[in-house]
């Protein structure tokens, strides 16, 4: 998978394409908790490239969800692909995480 | 169309995950031919995905030499059936079942992947035959 980020202000925009699997989902933590800067405020994770997603990716979620919320930070995820949706409905973490359409939408909250 | 993988343990060489790749190019080779929607094959990806990998690396592997898995799709229903020779373990009742409705802050970490196999696949069947845990199920594009 690849990364790109993009920070303004207190904003930082994860932008995560490819595939997250039990091959590489412990990189994936990893890269993601290296770009967390301890001044971001509000963490946007994009997936619209994102193609796959299994549990094991859906572990690293929880898990940077339960971190930035432990910090009051607010995290949010945009820009889901039909197929990386249908798992995000059907393992309920729609219902804990933030989605947004857009990163423009996701930055209004 | 039919597809079948065979997979043998311990693994010649490598990590268990290095079967994914393999899972992914059956899929994509029966997705292309026949026009998969995205959801079928994320959907069927995920659940040999996650019961391959469980097999592989959960509880007593011990005995564990061979996972055979076969693939019949038609008319956008893919049927997957699993075979292996591992200690005996019945996803549909042997596994936790974890609480979705739980709130951020309580959601547990893990316990997903059999609990999503259960909710995308249908028709599932698991029985144990001749030493081998044999599981049945059906996956479909949406629920």
């Amino acid at each position: 998978m690849e990364f790109s980020h993009d920070r303004s202000g207190d904003t930082l925009v994860v932008n995560a394409s490819g595939r997250v699997d039990g091959s590489n989902a412990s990189d994936f933590l990893e890269s993601l908790q290296g770009l967390f800067d301890p001044g971001d405020q509000q963490i946007i994770l994009d997936l619209g490239g994102l193609e796959y997603i299994s549990s094991a990716g859906l572990r690293v979620l929880l898990m940077a969800a339960q971190n930035l919320d432990k910090q009051n930070k607010s995290f949010s995820i945009c820009s889901l692909t039909e197929s990386v949706g249908d798992v995000f409905r059907i393992s309920g973490f729609d219902q804990i995480i933030s989605v947004f359409p857009s990163v423009e939408a996701a930055k209004q909250g | 169309m039919h597809r079948s993988l065979h997979l043998s343990h311990p693994p010649e060489q490598g990590h268990p995950s290095d079967v994914l790749p393999l899972i992914e190019d059956m899929l994509n080779e029966m997705a292309e031919a026949e026009s998969w929607p995205v959801t079928l094959t994320m959907r069927a990806n995920l659940i040999l995905e996650e019961l391959v990998l469980n097999t592989l690396t959960h509880g007593d592997t011990s005995g564990l030499t061979e996972i055979d898995l076969e693939l019949e799709s038609e008319n956008h229903a893919l049927t997957i059936r699993l075979a292996d020779d591992g200690s005996p373990f019945n996803p549909l009742t042997d596994a936790p079942e974890p609480d979705v409705n739980l709130p951020l802050a309580e959601r547990p970490i893990g316990g997903l992947g059999v609990y999503l196999v259960k909710t995308m696949g249908e028709e599932l069947e698991y029985r144990r035959e001749d030493g081998r845990n044999l599981l049945k199920l059906v996956v479909h594009p949406e629920s």
